[in-house]
C-alpha cells in the first residue's frame, strides 16, 4: 500500500512534468494522450508504481495528477491512474525495468500504416536511420489490436513485445517504451518517431525505401558511420562548468532549441565549445527545459576512453580553429540525403537550397557517404561549415559560439523541409535550384 | 621580368631606395603571394626580409612596405584599401595600418602588387607612380604643407577616367610626432602606429599614383558565387546594410554607453550623463552637423561624413568626421561632450596628419597629469588642460604637429609623456599604443584583445570582440568568459588578417567571415584558397608579427594592460568588473597555447616550420 503520503516529491514532480511537457514539444502527444511510470522503491521501503492520472494533460501535470499504486497489489491508486496501467505495471515487472511511457509517434505511426484487411499481422518497420538501428534494433514490431487502448489484450502482448524490444508499436495508435529511467524511455519513444519521420521524409521526395532497406541488410556496417553513444541514465545533473556562467546558458539555450525545433530527438547529438585545454561537451545535446543533460569539462586531448562522438569533437578542433561543433540527427536531412534525381541512380552529393535564404547562406550543403573519415568530413566543414553525413547526422561548426554553429542545423533542416515539400508538390527541383550552385 | 602565372596579381613590387634614389622593380615571388596572400601578409612578409627589426624606427635602417591583394581590382565590395607596415616609432614594435579611401585601387591599377621603400633622402621627395614609370622627384614645394594643400596641389595632374591619387603625410610626420598618420582623399587615413613620422624620417613627403592596369579573373563563375553571397548577406546585416550610412560609426556613441564601456576622463570611469552622450551621438551628428555620407572605393556600406561646423573664428569649416573612435578619444575621455570642438580638431588633426586616436589617449593622459598636479600651467602657456577643456583641444592639435610647447611632449604619445614625469601608469596604453575607445574592463575578450595585438591596444589588429560580445548576431559571445576569450580573440584577429590581406573593410565582417572571401580570392586566382589555407595563412601571419616583435625586443611583459584596469573597478550590469592581474595571466598564457607560442609568447621552431616561415635565424 502506498499509505498515507500520497503526494508526490517536488523533485518527482518536476521529473513527470517536464516530460511531460517535452512530449507535448515533440508533438507525440494530443492534449490528453499518452501516459509514463515508473516503479520505484517509496520512503518507506515500499514497491511502489508512479504513474500519470487518466485523462490529464501530460502538458500541463498537476502534483495531484501523479498517481501512486502498489506494485504488488490493486489498491486505490488505481482508481485515478491510467488507463494503461495494467500494460504498465507489467512492463515494470520486466526485469531491469525501472519506467515505462506511451506516446502517439505520429510519423512513426504514420510510417507504419497500411490498408490491409483487419485482423492482420503487420509488418516488422525496418529502421533506415543510424539512431534507430542501433538504438530500437533492426526490426521494431508492429502489433494490430481489435481494442487498441487499455485491453487485456494489450497488456498481455505488449510486455511480451517489450521483453525482448526496447520500444514497440500499437498500430494506428502509438507506441511503447521501457527504460531504466523516464528519460530512457522519452528517448527511446523520440528515436522512435525519428524513424518514422526519416521514412516519411524518404517517401516525400521517392526515395525507394524497400532499395535502401535491401542495401542496409546486404552491409548494415558499411550503411551507416559508428554507432551513437551508448545511453547513460545517470549523471545528467553533472555539470563540470557552472562558473562559466553565460557559456553554461549558451548551452543550455542550445540545448532547447535542438530539442524543440527538432533539430534532433531528446538526449542525442552532442555540442561543444573548446577552451585551450579542455573541451566543454554536451554528449546529449537535444535537452528539453528543464530536463537537461550532463555538461562536461573533459580534456581537449583525445583519450583512450573516448567514445566516437566525442573522439570525432577532438579530432575536428585538433585540425581546425574553430571553436564550437554540432551534430544533430535532423529527419529531414537524413531523408534528403538519400535523394535521387529523375535522371539519375545514385543519391546526390549534395542537396542544394531552393529558398531564398537558403541558397544565399549556402550553396550548397555537401552530402558524405556513412564511412567519410574525419579528414574529409573535417575539410567538408572547412568549405562548408556544415555536412550531411548519409547515415550518420549533420555536423557543423563555428568560429566563435554555439549560437553561430547552432544556426547551420537550424538552417539545413529548413532547406530540406523545403526541398522535401517542393517534391511532395510535383515540382521539378533541377529547375528551382539556382543554376551556379549545381556546377559548384 | 619572369612570367607570373596566378591571376590577380601583377607579379611585381616596386622598390625606392631614397638614400640611392633608385627605384627597382623586382619580381613577386609566387610562394610568397600563396603564402602571405596580399595586403598585410604580403607586406609584413617583405618588411621582414627587409629590415632587422631592432632597427631605430626613424633611422634610414627602418622601411615601411605597402601592399594590395588580388582581391583589389576585381570590383569586390570594399576591395580598395591600402595596408602599410612599418616599425613603429610610437611602439618600437611592428606597425601596421589599412586605410580606405581611393589610393589603394589606384596603386594596383598603377600595375604594382606591393611597394618597399627604404633608407632616407637628404631632402624632401616624392615618389611619382604610373604604369611603366617609377620615379622619385623632389617635394620641397609642397614640405610644410598640410595634408590637405598637399593632396590638392599633388593631384591637379588628373586625367578624366584616370585620377591622379595621392598619399600624404602634413607637418605632423615632417616634425617626427610618433602618432602622425599618412593621408589619401585628403581625409583617410593610415592612422596608428605613427607611420607619417617614419615617412618623415625618410623626408618622403607623398607618393602619387596614377593607374590603368587591370586584372584578369581566372574563374569568374566561382568568383561571382562569392560576390552573390557577400553583396546578399551585406545588404541583410543592420551594420552593413543602414547603420553606418544613416549614422556613420559615431552611431555607435549610444550604444557602447548602454554596455557601460564608453571611456571617461583617461578610462577613470565609464560614467556619463545620458543627455552628454547624446550630445555627440550618431544621431545628433546626422541631425546637425552631417552634409552627406560618402564612401570608400566600392563601398556599398558608406560610413563617411561629410560635415560642417561653426569655425571657431566665424563662418563654416567644412571637412569630415567626426568617426566614432574621434568622437570618444577626443570627447568623453577628456571630459568633453561639446562635438563643435571635437569636430573642429578632427578637421585640424586631419590637415596636420595626427592619428586622432593617439591625440586624444595622449591629450586625455595630459588632461590626468595637470589634474595631479604633474603638468603645471607654466608647461601650458596659460592653457587651461582640465577635463572638458575644449580649448585645448582645439589648440593643441597644431601645438603637437609643430612641437610648440607642451605640443613638445604630446608628441611623444601617452607613454612618453607619462614616464617622463615618473607616472607611467598614467598613460592608458598597451605596448606604448594609446588604448581605443572601448574600456577592457567591460569584456574580457576585447581586454585580450588589446592585450596581444602585435601592434599595442588597437582593436582592429587585436580584435574587435565589441561586434562579438553584443552585436554579433548569431557569433554573439559571453563577455566574462575566462575559456572562451582566448580562442575568440584569436579567431577574430585572423579574421582580421584576412581582410587587412584581402584589402577589404572591416565592416564586411558584420555581414559575413571567411566563406565568400574564400571563394572570391579563389576566382580571381584560380589557385586553392579555401578557408582552409586562408586559416593556414591568417595564423603564418601572425606568427610572423610575432616573430618580428620578439625579435624587435618585445616580451611577453608587454602583453599586459595598464594596472588602472586591474586596480580599479567599474561597474557593468551591476557588478564590479575589472581585468585582474590573474585573469589576464591566465588569458595570456592560454592565447599563447593556442597560438602555439611557447610560456613566453615566442614562436617555437617546430612552429616556424610547420608554418613554412623562414625566420632570419637559422
Amino acid at each position: 500500500m502506498s499509505g498515507p503520503k500520497w503526494q508526490a516529491t517536488a523533485e518527482l514532480f518536476r521529473e513527470f512534468q517536464a516530460l511531460g511537457r517535452a512530449s507535448l514539444l515533440y508533438d507525440a502527444q494530443d492534449s490528453h494522450s499518452g501516459n509514463m511510470a515508473l516503479r520505484r522503491t517509496n520512503e518507506r521501503g515500499e514497491d511502489e508504481i508512479v504513474i500519470t492520472a487518466t485523462g490529464s494533460q501530460k502538458g500541463d501535470l498537476e502534483p495531484s495528477q501523479i498517481c501512486f499504486l502498489s506494485a504488488q497489489e490493486t489498491d486505490y491508486g488505481y482508481y485515478k491512474a491510467s488507463s494503461e496501467t495494467d500494460i504498465h505495471a507489467r512492463i515494470l515487472a520486466l526485469p531491469g525495468v525501472r519506467a515505462s511511457m506511451h506516446a502517439h509517434l505520429k510519423d512513426l505511426i504514420l510510417a507504419t500504416l497500411d490498408d490491409a484487411p483487419k485482423p492482420s499481422q503487420p509488418p516488422d518497420f525496418v529502421p533506415v536511420d543510424p539512431l534507430a538501428r542501433h538504438i530500437l534494433g533492426a526490426a521494431i514490431p508492429v502489433d494490430w489490436f481489435a481494442v487498441p487502448s487499455g485491453s487485456p489484450e494489450l497488456a498481455r502482448v505488449i510486455p511480451e513485445r517489450l521483453a525482448d524490444h526496447p520500444l514497440t508499436i500499437i498500430f494506428g495508435h502509438g507506441a511503447m517504451a521501457k527504460g531504466r529511467s523516464l528519460r530512457e524511455a522519452f528517448f527511446r519513444l523520440c528515436v522512435g518517431n525519428y524513424a518514422g519521420a526519416v521514412v516519411r521524409g524518404m517517401e516525400k521526395l521517392g526515395v525507394d525505401i524497400e532499395a535502401v532497406r535491401r542495401t542496409i541488410a546486404a552491409n548494415p556496417a558499411r550503411a551507416f558511420a559508428g554507432p551513437p553513444p551508448v545511453y547513460e541514465v545517470e549523471g545528467d545533473d553533472r555539470s563540470d562548468f557552472r562558473d562559466e556562467e553565460e557559456i553554461l546558458r549558451e548551452f543550455v539555450k542550445a540545448g532547447h532549441r535542438i530539442f524543440e525545433s527538432r533539430l534532433s530527438p531528446f538526449h542525442t547529438g552532442s555540442m561543444s565549445v573548446r577552451g585551450v585545454t579542455t573541451m566543454l561537451y554536451a554528449p546529449k545535446a537535444s535537452m528539453p527545459r528543464d530536463v537537461g543533460g550532463p555538461l562536461l569539462s573533459v580534456p581537449l586531448a583525445a583519450g583512450p576512453a573516448d567514445d566516437a562522438e566525442t573522439s570525432l569533437h577532438k579530432a575536428i578542433y585538433a585540425a581546425s580553429d574553430f571553436q564550437s561543433v554540432m551534430h544533430c540527427h535532423i529527419p529531414e536531412a537524413e531523408a534528403s540525403a538519400y535523394f535521387v534525381y529523375p535522371d539519375e541512380q545514385a543519391p546526390a552529393d549534395r542537396i542544394i537550397p531552393i529558398d531564398a535564404e537558403g541558397s544565399f547562406l549556402y550553396l550548397v550543403i555537401p552530402v558524405l557517404p556513412p564511412q567519410v573519415t574525419a579528414a574529409e568530413l573535417i575539410r567538408s566543414l572547412h568549405e562548408y561549415k556544415v555536412a550531411v553525413v548519409r547515415g550518420g547526422g549533420v555536423w557543423a561548426v563555428g568560429a566563435q559560439s554555439l549560437s553561430e554553429v547552432l544556426h547551420h542545423p537550424s538552417s539545413v533542416r529548413e532547406i530540406c523541409f523545403y526541398r522535401m515539400g517542393a517534391v511532395e508538390r510535383g515540382l521539378d527541383l533541377r529547375r528551382m535550384e539556382p543554376p551556379k550552385a549545381k556546377r559548384w | 621580368m619572369p612570367d607570373f602565372s596566378i591571376s590577380g596579381y601583377h607579379g611585381r613590387v616596386l622598390v625606392a631606395d631614397l638614400t640611392r634614389g633608385e627605384v627597382r622593380t623586382v619580381p613577386l615571388d609566387p610562394d610568397t603571394a600563396l603564402h602571405y596572400l596580399g595586403g598585410r601578409g604580403l607586406a609584413t612578409r617583405l618588411l621582414y626580409d627587409t629590415i632587422d627589426p631592432a632597427c631605430d624606427p626613424l633611422g634610414p635602417d627602418n622601411a615601411f612596405v605597402i601592399a594590395s591583394s588580388p582581391l583589389v581590382g576585381a570590383n569586390a565590395p570594399t576591395a580598395g584599401r591600402g595596408h602599410m607596415v612599418f616599425k613603429s616609432p610610437l611602439t618600437g614594435v611592428i606597425g601596421t595600418s589599412n586605410s580606405g579611401g581611393t589610393w589603394g585601387a589606384a596603386f594596383k591599377s598603377a600595375g604594382y602588387d606591393a611597394l618597399v621603400v627604404k633608407g632616407a633622402a637628404a631632402s624632401p621627395v616624392m615618389i611619382d607612380l604610373a604604369p611603366g614609370r617609377a620615379q622619385i622627384l623632389p617635394a620641397e614645394g609642397v614640405w610644410g604643407k598640410t595634408t590637405h594643400e598637399t593632396n590638392d596641389a599633388l593631384s591637379a595632374a588628373s586625367e578624366p577616367g584616370h585620377p591622379v591619387r595621392v598619399l600624404c603625410i602634413g607637418p605632423a610626420g615632417e616634425n617626427l610626432v610618433r602618432f602622425a598618420a599618412v593621408a589619401n582623399d585628403r581625409n583617410r587615413v593610415y592612422g596608428r602606429c605613427g607611420p607619417g613620422a617614419v615617412w618623415g624620417s625618410k623626408k618622403l613627403k607623398a607618393i602619387r599614383v596614377q593607374g590603368r592596369e587591370k586584372i584578369s579573373i581566372a574563374d569568374p563563375e566561382r568568383y561571382r558565387s562569392g560576390l552573390d553571397q557577400a553583396v546578399y548577406l551585406m545588404k541583410q546585416a543592420p551594420v552593413t546594410k543602414r547603420l553606418m550610412r544613416d549614422l556613420g560609426t559615431a552611431g555607435l556613441v549610444e550604444l557602447i554607453n548602454l554596455i557601460a564601456m564608453l571611456p571617461h576622463k583617461n578610462f577613470q570611469d565609464c560614467l556619463h550623463r545620458e543627455e552628454d552622450v547624446e550630445r555627440i551621438s550618431g544621431e545628433t551628428l546626422a541631425k546637425t552637423l552631417l552634409e552627406k555620407a560618402g564612401s570608400c572605393y566600392l563601398c556599398p556600406i558608406g560610413c563617411q561624413r561629410h560635415t560642417r561646423v561653426a569655425g571657431r573664428a566665424g563662418g563654416e569649416e567644412r571637412g569630415e568626421g567626426p568617426e566614432y573612435e574621434t568622437m570618444v578619444l577626443m570627447g568623453p575621455l577628456c571630459g568633453i561632450y561639446d562635438m563643435a570642438a571635437i569636430t573642429r580638431a578632427n578637421y585640424r588633426a586631419n590637415e596636420q596628419g595626427l592619428d586622432t586616436m593617439s591625440y586624444g589617449g595622449t591629450l586625455a593622459c595630459a588632461m590626468e597629469l595637470a589634474e595631479r598636479g604633474l603638468i603645471g600651467r607654466e608647461e601650458t602657456g596659460g592653457l587651461d588642460l582640465a577635463f572638458g577643456a575644449t580649448e585645448a583641444l582645439e589648440s593643441l592639435v597644431g601645438m603637437t604637429a609643430r612641437r610648440e610647447g607642451l605640443g613638445a611632449s604630446l608628441a611623444e604619445g601617452a607613454y612618453r609623456l607619462a614616464a617622463g614625469r615618473g607616472r607611467p601608469d598614467f598613460a592608458m596604453t598597451v605596448k606604448k599604443l594609446e588604448i581605443p575607445a572601448y574600456d577592457p574592463r567591460a569584456s574580457l575578450t576585447q581586454a585580450l584583445g588589446y592585450m596581444t595585438s602585435p601592434s599595442g591596444a588597437c582593436h582592429l589588429r587585436g580584435g574587435y570582440a565589441v561586434s562579438l560580445a553584443f552585436f554579433g548576431g548569431a557569433k554573439e559571445i559571453p563577455r566574462f568568459s575566462l575559456l572562451q576569450s582566448p580562442i575568440a580573440i584569436r579567431n577574430m584577429q585572423n579574421l582580421g588578417i584576412l581582410q587587412d590581406s584581402l584589402g577589404v573593410c572591416r565592416f564586411t565582417g558584420y555581414a559575413f567571415a571567411a566563406d565568400p572571401w574564400a571563394r572570391m580570392v579563389s576566382g580571381v586566382t584560380g589557385r586553392d584558397f579555401s578557408v582552409a589555407r586562408l586559416e593556414e595563412i591568417e595564423n603564418r601571419v601572425a606568427t610572423l608579427e610575432r616573430l618580428f616583435n620578439v625579435e624587435a625586443g618585445a616580451t611577453a611583459e608587454d602583453d599586459s594592460l595598464p594596472a588602472r584596469f586591474a586596480d580599479v573597478p567599474i561597474v557593468v550590469e551591476g557588478k564590479e568588473r575589472r581585468v585582474s592581474r590573474e585573469d589576464q595571466e591566465r588569458m595570456k598564457k592560454d592565447y599563447y597555447a593556442v597560438r602555439g607560442w611557447d610560456a613566453e609568447g615566442r614562436p617555437t621552431p617546430e612552429l616556424l616550420r610547420t608554418l613554412g616561415i623562414k625566420g632570419k635565424r637559422p
